[in-house]
């Protein structure tokens, strides 16, 4: 059965952070359930659909932002407590809105993530998890690197409690008690949790993750190791995942799952074994999906599935058709309710207008006085920087409340900024001086109209490092901008993995001097993405990192007064040893830098490189031939007399200029990289080799991997 | 929603731009469409079976719908359409960078075949004017040539640059059809016959253009904006980041008025509302958009929107019918409108929490906030326009000077402003050491043309995350690029324009105040008047002055300033015709050594084709000579001969790229010598100035020089 949607806008709320929507289960007679929703005004709006019209239940008063809203209860009976985490603060309501419950925890931070089974309360700041039963503190655990969110196993199906943490640094922490039981590595960064069916499937222990980078996995949490059960790649590059949620939308008895993403995206996934998940429909919404779950709310007897978005749109997608057939009658009904929705908002809006124009010459006014100040209206951006594993590069994701209405980006490094195809927003480079402004990229993206949601990609050059700054500014008025930084690590393509390969020939790098750990942390947060702020507990601590453009590692272990780095690749040593060096300078620490090179080393990496560049130099090739054999196939009617292997050309000629089209550019970048590498390993031998790259880059065009080798054997 | 109601998906690639419908028997729709190799297909679903194979047409052995033409040249331009009322249906016009070829395509023969020097850009077909035959107008380097059915040329002018678009339109309302043309000059100029009547700047080259209702037509620039002209007031344009390759009217929603469609590079076609740019339909393509067309394909009686992308995809949409009340898109409209007007709701209320919030801080807090981006609310944003003689490392340029009144910073200023910059915008953003509340923007604008700069600038504190925007517009005037200078500071170029008009000179002094960037408006004192400028460019000098009985001269070396500087006086002053007086020495005698040059190249052109046919009979001979030594089994004198060939192949080759060469030049040169006729005209206003362009090429035909500099010099032939 071919599943069709029909989208509703139900209303619109401030703000959203990640899961802070639920449905209260339906109570009485009616089948219908409430919506209950907290945004990052703090206010908890509760509200039912009667007519197509949203009828409120209660309206808390704004307050600090709502991080988090959950449902509990007692065990065993209907789960329609409202519990919300503001700060440190968790506070329960009932469905009607009277408050119980105010518990200010011991947190200093503020709460990121909150999981509640019956009188069981599991709170995470950024690093810190707390167990509460009763509000009473239980277990408590510090976490190597930022905690996501937090499930628990359900307690009657499992017999103890089993607490899970999805961790940034790709880990799904599994504890019991203050103790960890074990970690479960992950594809990427896991940002929400959930248990299979909503009830952990058959045993109780099956959960489903979602990553920030769009993966989605199920994976069994067995007392003493994990079970793998399926993962799903994000090969259609869509965003990462913020919510899922299992509902049966196709009333066929087995739950699917509900996913929404970070793209706005929205898609509905089904087992089809046990532990095959299958794509089944999907609907693209403007923004981010906060939260999503499925129920009934519109109309009794039509499921629905019910999203909250990042601006604070609740929308459902309902199984109602929108157009009934036969029955002209209800259809004439349902446009007049529209109808008068629409003129009740039009006079709502004239109203407002007024009043707007009102404080407007207000505000004009006050600005001729000589004494008042005039402040700017805050708005909230909600922004992601992240580093694809796939082409190396880096997508710059921003997200406001309004309608954008442009965005300058600037840097004072130079970085590619490529274009994203379902961009519209036109964008405009300007020339920069790099002199004395240190401007290497200048551009703005002028938005079309009701654009909220803004994505970029930038490529960046290793061993080059500053700031990327974004000055957004929405449409609103009074007009104002907002500059938001990010940070152009000097490692910047390195991406940090579970375990590296030992064999590899390494160069190593080592650290000694009058430092802290604290310090040579910060040096390497400085280098590294994906390292956590805070420093480590314990005494020493080992990294691994893969180039996620080149396949190299690097293997960082540091302790006080002491570090060491080693890898594979010549080019990450020799950058590590100058910024690292030029750090503690600035510091005044006095640095001894003793570095291992390994000459097997450039050659493993050369051999590493070499297929790449052989492949791209081919397809360059390939591509470059198409249009001629085009042309040859028009001219002859057949291409019967061409070689095999200009008939497979053009067979797969489609395939050859999408890719071709995918990663432009990464010939130029591995040359760039090669040419590194060579300059980087007589760095090392104390002699410049500069004057010649010219011949290199000769010797790259059509060479074969030991002529290569041969050349920088040869070079010195 | 609408759906298409046929698609083909043909094995031919097409060239963007290059796609036509016609009846080229009377009766049966094809689509012709440009493809690689310098082919023309013609897709003819209707006719299945029939083989033709003489002459141009050859089957295409892939496709038995497919016929194809071959051209043997890089098409440039492509049309159909009834040239010869008698014929009673359509032929194909062909057009490359050298000829023209009008195609019977029915009898499978030519209508006429012509060379045409300055190439074919654009072409399209039609009634112009009061010229009773339909022509086929084209245009290539700076000209414009119309042909009727039997190849004679009847209609020819020059404009100021290459043609990339042409449409036929009744511009004024009079019945009868003006020409279009949109040129790499950014302009949109409307000939009534061969007078210019208006002339609208654009901020790119118009790479489309297409009549609509009435005298509404649409355009599009290569810089992927779209839009829509009444006359010459424009209702509206919007700019993608993709670029519109076809554009074409067409009444989707049966409304009885037609809307814009547009095919997009990105492989979007989308429908909007002529009078808003409002989208009523979109659909999407795998591959960019070739061409959109219109035409009764499946032969019903109605008309079909037929959209071909560049792989051979064909789409027909038939228009929504009444059941779908104009709404052709799949969410209901109902829907959407709510959304819009919650969202608007919502912008307010958030405008109004705003302005609650600032009048909140103003009472709470005192002292200011740097940080949270709190500014005295007396700030206030002074621009200022000078122009800068430019210092040892910088050259003249115009200087934007921006600063606040007190001492908050300007932390970057974007300037959107169209033609000025590489962009559509540039951007200042000074280091933090450099921060200042003061900041100045060199600009130089490469032409003279008024043009609208709208600043935003951060403005906040030194460690301030939240800027406040301040934005505002400010007007370049058009000759912002020249700086006051006294009239005896330099040797008067020998070059000049005399005219004489009745106006006070009182007016004249206005346009300049209003036309020049000067340090404090010119008073006027008495006749005789002068004022002299030097270009921040090149450091020419212009002196306008006004002498007793309204004689005014011009005293420049630059033409094409003394063609701007009159254009823009008389359109302020609503002269519509102008007869002047001018000589420039030194190019004149550029443009005397220019034609000898064309005359040289013309000559070479002829040698070398001669050459040619005279080595390619050579090839022919030897060919034989090869091949009958190979069957005699004489290796040896086949080498030989071989080897021969090889030679003469190399010699040709080689020939091939000096006739290129050759022609490039002469191409380059052709255009000099119609820009100068141009120039010649934008001297002139009015009726003079057709007259100048008429009386220029007629001397050009006759070959005879000395009148064409005459006629340039007094707007008018001896007689």
């Amino acid at each position: 059965m071919e599943l069709s949607l029909a989208r509703v806008d139900y209303l619109q709320v401030g703000v959203t952070a990640q899961k802070t929507m639920r449905l209260l289960p339906a109570s009485g007679r009616k089948a219908t359930q409430k919506v209950v929703v907290g945004d990052q005004d703090g206010v908890i709006t509760c509200f039912g659909i009667k007519k197509g019209e949203a009828v409120p239940v209660f309206k808390t008063l704004p307050g600090q932002k709502i991080a988090r809203l959950e449902l509990g209860g007692a065990l065993n009976t209907p789960q329609e407590k409202i519990f919300v985490a503001t700060g440190s603060e968790v506070r329960g309501f009932t469905k009607r809105g009277k408050q119980f419950l105010s518990f200010e925890t011991n947190l200093t931070e503020s709460i990121k993530a909150m999981h509640i089974s019956g009188a069981d309360l599991f709170l995470c700041a950024s690093y810190i998890y707390n167990h509460y039963c009763d509000c009473k503190d239980q277990h408590y655990y510090l976490s190597g690197d930022k905690i996501n969110d937090v499930l628990c196993l359900p307690v009657h199906k499992v017999n103890c409690i089993t607490p899970v943490l999805a961790c940034q640094d790709r880990v799904l922490r599994v504890l019991q008690g203050s103790d960890l039981l074990y970690e479960v590595e992950v594809p990427g960064p896991p940002t929400v949790l959930a248990l299979k069916n909503g009830n952990g499937g058959d045993s109780g222990e099956e959960i489903v993750y979602g990553t920030s980078d769009g993966k989605l996995g199920l994976t069994q949490i067995t007392g003493t190791k994990p079970i793998p059960k399926c993962e799903v790649g994000n090969d259609k590059k869509r965003g990462g995942i913020l919510c899922i949620d299992s509902f049966d939308i196709r009333g066929d008895g087995v739950k699917e799952l509900l996913v929404g993403r970070d793209d706005g995206m929205l898609e509905i996934y089904n087992f089809q074994s046990a532990d095959d998940l299958v794509l089944q429909y999907d609907h693209a919404l403007p923004e981010s999906i906060t939260s999503i779950q499925g129920g009934c709310v519109g109309k009794d007897g039509y499921d629905e599935i019910l999203v909250c978005t990042y601006s604070g749109w609740l929308t459902g997608l309902t199984t109602e058709p929108v157009h009934r057939e036969g029955g002209s009658g209800e259809e004439l009904k349902l446009s007049q309710e529209m109808q008068s929705k629409i003129s009740s908002l039009r006079n709502e809006l004239q109203h407002l207008q007024m009043k707007v124009l009102q404080e407007r010459e207000k505000y004009q006014q006050s600005s001729q006085s000589s004494t008042a100040v005039s402040s700017v209206p805050a708005f909230n951006v909600n922004d992601k920087f992240t580093l694809n594993k796939d082409d190396a590069s880096y997508s710059l994701i921003l997200e406001v409340q309004t309608a954008i209405d442009n965005v300058l980006v600037q840097s004072d490094v130079p970085l590619d900024l490529l274009d994203v195809d379902k961009n519209s927003a036109v964008v405009s480079f300007s020339s920069c001086d790099s002199e004395p402004n240190s401007n290497f990229l200048l551009a703005t993206y002028r938005c079309q109209a009701n654009t909220t949601r803004l994505e970029l990609k930038v490529r960046s050059i290793e061993g080059q490092y500053g700031t990327l700054q974004a000055y957004i500014t929405p449409k609103i008025q009074p007009k104002t901008c907002q500059v938001h930084q990010y940070q152009i690590k000097p490692l910047s393509l390195h991406q940090k993995t579970h375990s590296i390969d030992h064999d590899r020939p390494m160069n190593t790098l080592m650290l000694k001097g009058q430092f802290s750990f604290a310090e040579i942390h910060s040096w390497v947060v400085f280098c590294l993405p994906e390292v956590p702020e805070k420093t480590p507990a314990g005494e020493s601590i080992t990294f691994y990192f893969q180039n996620t453009f080149l396949g190299t590692q690097l293997e960082s272990t540091y302790r006080k007064g002491e570090g060491c780095f080693k890898s594979d690749n010549i080019s990450t040593i020799s950058i590590l040893k100058d910024v690292l060096s030029k750090e503690a300078t600035k510091r005044k620490i006095n640095l001894n830098i003793s570095y291992d090179i390994n000459e097997e080393s450039v050659r493993h990496t050369l051999k590493l490189i070499h297929p790449k560049l052989e492949y791209q130099q081919l397809l360059a090739k390939k591509v470059h031939l198409i249009d001629a054999l085009r042309e040859l196939q028009v001219h002859e009617g057949n291409v019967d007399f061409l070689l095999p292997k200009y008939r497979s050309i053009l067979e797969e000629a489609d395939q050859l200029l999408e890719e071709y089209k995918r990663q432009p550019a990464h010939l130029e970048r591995l040359y760039g990289m090669i040419t590194d590498l060579f300059i980087d390993k007589f760095k090392f031998k104390g002699t410049n080799v500069k004057s010649k790259v010219p011949l290199l880059l000769e010797t790259l065009d059509g060479c074969d991997q030991d002529g290569l080798i041969a050349f920088f054997d040869a070079a010195a | 929603m609408l759906v298409p109601v046929f698609t083909l998906k043909l094995s031919h690639k097409i060239l963007p731009r290059m796609v036509a419908l016609g009846r080229y028997d009377g009766t049966h729709p094809c689509l012709a469409a440009a493809t690689q190799a310098g082919k023309v297909f013609i897709h003819n679903p209707h006719a299945r079976g029939q083989r033709t194979s003489t002459n141009r047409m050859v089957q295409s052995n892939q496709d038995s719908d497919i016929s194809l033409l071959n051209i043997n040249q890089a098409i440039s331009c492509l049309a159909s359409g009834v040239l010869n009322p008698q014929l009673g249906y359509d032929c194909l016009l062909v057009g490359t960078q050298t000829n023209l070829l009008a195609y019977d395509v029915y009898n499978n023969s030519d209508l006429f075949y012509r060379e045409v020097s300055d190439g074919a850009n654009a072409i399209v077909l039609g009634n112009l004017g009061d010229i009773p035959s339909p022509l086929a107008i084209i245009g290539g380097n700076c000209a414009l040539q119309g042909f009727d059915y039997e190849g004679n040329d009847l209609f020819w002018t020059v404009t100021g640059d290459n043609v990339r678009s042409l449409a036929l339109c009744d511009f004024d309302g009079d019945g009868k059809t003006e020409l279009l043309v949109g040129s790499d000059d950014f302009d949109i100029r409307v000939f009534k016959q061969d007078e210019i009547v208006a002339e609208m700047s654009e901020t790119e080259t118009v790479t489309a253009l297409n009549p609509m209702c009435g005298s509404r037509f649409g355009y599009a620039l290569s810089n992927g904006t779209v839009g829509v002209y009444e006359k010459t007031n424009r209702y509206w344009r919007i700019k993608s980041k993709n670029q519109a390759i076809s554009i074409h009217a067409f009444d989707l929603n049966s409304d009885g008025v037609s809307e814009l469609i547009t095919g997009w590079s990105n492989g979007k076609v989308d429908a909007r509302n002529d009078r808003t740019g409002e989208v009523i339909f979109k659909d999407n393509f795998a591959s960019s958009i070739a061409g959109v067309v219109e035409g009764d394909y499946r032969m019903d009686g109605s008309n079909q929107l037929i959209c071909c992308s560049v792989d051979g995809e064909i789409r027909g949409y038939l228009p929504g019918g009444e059941e779908m009340k104009g709404n052709l898109m799949d969410t209901s409209a109902e829907q959407d409108m709510i959304r819009e007007l919650s969202q608007k709701k919502q912008n307010l209320l958030l405008e109004l929490r705003n302005y609650e919030e600032s009048a909140k801080a103003e009472l709470n807090t005192k002292k200011i906030d740097g940080q949270r981006g709190m500014i005295p609310a007396n700030t206030q944003l002074q621009t200022a326009l000078l122009v800068n003689l430019g210092s040892d490392n910088r050259s003249a340029h115009v200087e934007l000077c921006i600063s606040t009144t007190n001492d908050t910073i300007i932390r970057a200023v974007l300037i959107f402003a169209e033609g000025i910059f590489e962009g559509e915008s540039h951007v200042v953003h000074p280091s933090p050491q450099n921060l200042s509340g003061c900041i100045r923007v060199p600009l130089t604008p490469a032409k003279d043309v008024p043009v609208d700069l709208h600043i935003k600038a951060f403005v906040g504190y030194r460690n301030s995350t939240q800027f406040h925007v301040f934005e505002l517009t400010r007007q370049l005037p058009r000759f912002s690029m020249y700086a006051l200078s006294s009239p005896d500071s330099s040797a008067e170029p020998l070059s000049f324009v005399n005219f004489t008009m009745n106006e006070r000179p009182q007016r004249i002094i206005m346009w300049l105040n209003q036309s020049f960037l000067l340090p404090e408006d010119v008073e006027f004192q008495s006749v005789p008047f002068q004022v002299c400028f030097t270009s921040l460019r090149n450091a020419g000098q212009l002196c306008i002055k006004i002498k007793p009985g309204g004689e005014i001269s011009i005293n420049t070396d630059d033409i094409d300033l003394a063609g701007d500087i009159i254009q823009s006086m008389t359109s302020f002053l609503a002269i519509e015709d102008l007869q002047v007086e001018a000589d420039f020495p030194a190019y004149f005698e550029e443009l005397r050594k220019v034609l000898v040059k064309v005359d040289e190249h013309h000559a070479v052109n002829q040698r070398l084709t001669a050459d040619m046919a005279e080595h390619s009979r050579l090839i022919r001979s030897m060919l034989l000579q090869a091949e009958d030594a190979r069957c005699q089994g004489d290796m040896k004198i086949m080498k030989t001969h071989y080897i021969e060939l090889y030679d003469l192949n190399r010699d040709l080759i080689n020939q091939y790229k000096i006739r290129c060469n050759n022609h490039t030049e002469l191409l380059n040169n052709l255009k000099a010598v119609n820009q100068a006729i141009q120039r010649a005209g934008q001297l002139r206003v009015g009726r003079p100035k057709a007259q100048v362009i008429s009386a220029c090429r007629d001397a050009i035909r006759s070959n005879n020089f000395h009148t064409l500099f005459r006629i340039m010099r007094v707007g008018a032939a001896p007689s």
